[in-house]
């Protein structure tokens, strides 16, 4: 089942929320919407599940409309952020509720419910009420009673975001292989980056109602086209520049008084530009490296974080910069220390300002 | 509005609920401020101002209840004080304050007081015997006493809360500045609750003012408000209703006032304790803890009075109005039983109804104004309060004008009883069932949704079941207070129809207080056997809902 969303409008009160959006989730695939709190990535989610009606354009589930009909005939499923599992019936009364509600009855019913615990290992706890539940037994029972009714389209609002952080991560996997086996077209919605790059196969960043950038997690993360997606995917120093063309595919960025080259990502060449560097890419020596261009700097302010070490920079002229350090020795400098900045012409982007 | 929202049927569940409370509360109430200005000759607002007997009942209402508000919030705030910060012996004993305003219907309070303290009481005659006499009861000594004795709970309950929801660490943060415990707490605490018990006292103030029971029975001559309605109710009948309209106009003017105020206080005093840490009660122990036991006691003690009188009332022998304190008999219960058993069974019949009428609605109108609003469900939010102004007296004023004859021509029938009770009860079971409902979060109702239940089977299916143990308290709850009402039932029942309360109200005007003693005790049992039923089957806390 694709999803086809075309210039869907909606609106709460005077304000749109969304306006305009377009967007194609090919069969199959798990897409997270990915985006700060606001930016109307639940909005949406809720519009394609049918409890927030679109003002204006449609979506299609493999081309068939379905704006217009009610969300208990869309065939969904969906895991809800407090999980919404029903405080008064039992697990297995829980998962069995959507099939039930499909009519069917009896044997059936007791197997297919039995399989969907078994699959996600609470095959034991069917007669347990929900409160008699650990937070990662609830987020499961909610799985497997959205997977349960066999949906075309399975949809997940912060699945995750009342979990413990090892717990996320275990939870993180018992999804995305259900996903697979069943291969249910998925959208997830979060606000965790690493999710979002750990789980999907598509993201869609979005923005004021907005999809910023479409793309693999790969290219999201390695390739940001705009500021705010290099900012919200990964940590990103965000560099205005002023340019000067050079051998493509580099450009000359012009930092203050220091020159270097970058990868040029603008769509088209302008005079200005935004220069992104991810702090794990760039390397701090006590004096200048070889394969590298440098800048002098100076260090300010450190952090020692057990796997690396993230320093603070000046770079001159009111300029900062953010660098992480991994690897043997990753704390080896102080603040005051007078170093060099190298920087791998490959990995520095220049994109439009 | 959108076209979608007038096709939904929650739409037209508004509409039709919009429609009876219309006709059943803004109908009523209408009819009586129309009926103050109707009639021949002077307008009932100019004999009102002309009759010295009417100001007077207002004047003495308004004396009255400020006195009665001012003795329960000194029993009330120091009462809910010691108990909520020190532990001590029989504590566990003041826990049972709510229980009892519940259970004693203010006719049988009313009732037991004259038994003791009246012309013939017990306790007058023993203190004839050495010489004191007291002041008479009826009048201003029985009313105010009677009513702080009843009403103070309702301080007790309102601060006990306020202090259990106040953050201690807001008074060490007092300390730690440099005062005293004393005075941080009067500085710091007090500010945060008073407010609440500003909002209680201002509930005991309108009760005061709408209160029947006790006033009809206790005033003898004094004119009060609520029995100058009634009685000009009486006098009148249905034909020309002026005077009781007027009187009736000023009891709501002078309650929506209170109303008014209530609100004003509260949204002003809305502090926001962002996080709390309750204090644990410090133990209180040899001379300190007796000091502070004994007047708790006796203000409980004095509470419970009248269920041991009317225990004992009932089983005594009686010769007429005289009651032969220490001889026995089953005669008088054998009355309510076997001889004339109508008003238990109407009771049974009409509170039946009326309470399963009562949170049916309430359930079901609380879903729409919670979970489904529209356009009309602020309508239908506001109206349904409108009955928290209106006393039973009012209420029995309105019902009588609005469906006397006309269209819909419900007096001298069982409907208008039920009618009376529900409308009396119907707020406090949409307020349970909207505290309730906004406890579900929507997500639930969204997850039975996606899994293919419809919106209507939604609510039967996966709704109703988790309001189901607040419902069932509501209902016990609504069960008991429609059982005990009197002052709107009274004014609308016919021959045949009497209630327990009716039928115990009449007994004592005859003065026949051992039979009131058996219908007050089967019409306590009656209340209290749902609540214990409900207690140990089903584990339902009756009060954790309040």
């Amino acid at each position: 089942m694709s999803i086809d969303i075309s210039n869907l409008t909606v609106t709460y009160g005077a304000e749109d929320v969304i306006s305009g959006l377009s967007l194609a989730i090919p069969e199959g695939s798990f897409f997270t919407l990915l985006g700060p709190s606001g930016c109307g990535k639940t909005t949406l989610l809720r519009t394609i599940a049918g409890f927030v009606k679109a003002s204006g354009g449609s979506i299609r589930f493999s081309g068939r409309d379905v704006t217009k009909l009610p969300p208990h005939r869309r065939d969904i499923g969906m895991v809800f952020q407090d999980y919404a599992l029903f405080p008064d019936k039992t697990v297995f009364q829980n998962v069995a509720y959507g099939l039930h509600a499909r009519g069917e009855r009896g044997e059936s019913v007791a197997r297919k419910v039995g399989e969907a615990l078994e699959r996600v290992g609470l095959g034991h706890l069917g007669s347990r009420h929900p409160a008699a539940l650990s937070g990662g037994q609830r987020q499961r029972v909610a799985l497997a009673r959205a997977m349960v009714i066999k949906p075309q389209v399975l949809l997940m609002d912060e699945p995750l975001s009342n979990l413990d952080a090892k717990l996320r991560i275990q939870i993180r996997e018992t999804i995305t292989e259900l996903q697979r086996e069943a291969n249910i077209t998925t959208v997830f919605v979060t606000h965790d980056q690493e999710e979002a790059l750990s789980m999907s196969n598509l993201i869609g960043v979005m923005n004021r109602g907005a999809v910023e950038q479409l793309g693999t997690p790969q290219e999201i993360y390695a390739r940001p086209r705009t500021g705010y997606v290099a900012d919200f995917v990964g940590a990103a120093n965000r560099l205005p520049v002023r340019l000067r063309p050079a051998k493509a595919p580099l450009v000359e960025a012009s930092l203050g008084d220091v020159a270097i080259l970058a990868t040029d990502a603008m769509a088209a060449p302008a005079p200005e530009g935004l220069l992104i560097l991810r702090p794990e890419d760039l390397k701090i020596s006590a004096a200048p490296q070889e394969a590298l261009q440098s800048m002098p700097a100076t260090v300010r302010g450190r952090q020692y974080l057990g796997s690396k070490t993230s320093y603070r920079l000046d770079l001159g002229e009111a300029l900062q910069v953010v660098a992480e350090l991994h690897g043997p020795g990753h704390d080896g400098f102080a603040p005051g220390d007078r170093v060099s900045l190298g920087i791998d012409s490959a990995l520095a982007r220049v994109i439009a300002a | 509005m959108s076209a979608d929202s007038i096709r939904s049927p929650w739409f037209w569940l508004t509409a039709l609920a919009l429609a009876l409370l219309a006709l059943f509360v803004l109908y009523p109430l209408l009819s009586i401020i129309g009926g103050s200005f109707s009639g021949e000759g002077p307008s009932g607002w100019a004999q009102l101002v002309s009759t010295s007997k009417y100001r007077e009942a207002v004047l003495n209402t308004l004396i009255l209840a400020s006195s009665v508000t001012v003795i329960c919030t000194l029993i009330g705030v120091p009462l809910a004080y010691v108990t909520a910060r020190y532990s001590f012996r029989g504590k566990a004993l003041i826990a049972l304050l709510p229980l009892i305003t519940l259970v004693i219907p203010e006719v049988i309070a009313a009732q037991t007081w004259l038994m003791m303290l009246g012309n013939n009481g017990l306790i007058t005659k023993f203190l004839r015997e050495f010489g004191i006499r007291l002041p008479s009861f009826y009048g201003w000594f029985g009313l105010i006493t009677s009513m702080s004795f009843i009403y103070y709970t309702y301080v007790y309950i309102g601060t006990v809360a306020a202090i259990g929801k106040f953050d201690v660490q807001l008074e060490e943060a007092a300390q730690s500045l440099g005062t005293p415990p004393g005075r941080a707490r009067m500085k710091v605490m007090l500010p945060v609750i008073l407010p609440a018990i500003l909002a209680s006292a201002l509930l005991v103030f309108t009760m005061t003012v709408g209160n029947f029971a006790i006033s009809i029975i206790l005033s003898h001559g004094l004119p009060l408000l609520s029995v100058s309605t009634y009685q000009a109710a009486v006098s009148e009948g249905t034909t020309s209703i002026t005077m009781q309209s007027t009187l009736a106009s000023v009891s709501v003017l002078i309650v929506m006032s209170v109303l008014f105020l209530n609100r004003w206080i509260v949204s002003r005093g809305r502090y926001e304790i962002v996080q709390g840490r309750g204090a644990r009660p410090v133990p209180l122990e040899g001379l300190r803890g007796l000091m502070v036991a004994a007047p708790a006691g006796l203000v409980v003690a004095i509470s419970l009075l009248p269920l041991v009188t009317i225990a004992l009332g009932a089983f005594t022998k009686a010769r007429g109005p005289v009651m032969q304190w220490g001889s026995w008999t089953f005669e008088n219960l054998e009355r309510v039983f076997v001889t004339a058993p109508g008003p238990l069974l109407n009771s049974l019949l009409y509170a039946g109804i009326a309470t399963f009428i009562s949170i049916a609605f309430s359930a079901v109108v609380s879903y729409l104004v919670v979970k489904k609003p529209n356009v009309l469900t602020t309508w239908v939010d506001y109206i349904s309060a409108v009955p928290l102004a209106l006393s039973g007296t009012v209420l029995g004023v309105g019902l009588l004008a609005a469906f006397n004859g006309g269209w819909l021509p419900l007096t001298g029938t069982s409907a208008i009883i039920v009618m009376a009770y529900v409308v009396r009860r119907m707020p406090f079971g949409m307020r349970n069932a909207q505290a309730t409902l906004h406890n579900i979060p929507n997500s639930i109702e969204e997850a039975s949704i996606s899994l293919g239940s419809p919106p209507v089977r939604t609510f039967f299916r996966v709704v109703l079941p988790i309001m189901l143990p607040a419902v069932a308290s509501a209902t016990i709850l609504t069960w008991t207070t429609t059982v005990a009402e009197l002052s709107a039932s009274i004014l609308v029942y016919s021959g045949g129809r009497e209630t327990l309360p009716i039928q115990i109200f009449r007994l004592i005007d005859s003065g026949l207080m051992a039979y009131a003693s058996a219908y007050g005790l089967v019409l306590v049992a009656v209340i209290l056997i749902p609540v214990i039923l409900a207690n140990r089957l089903f584990g339902i806390d009756v009060f954790s809902s309040k």
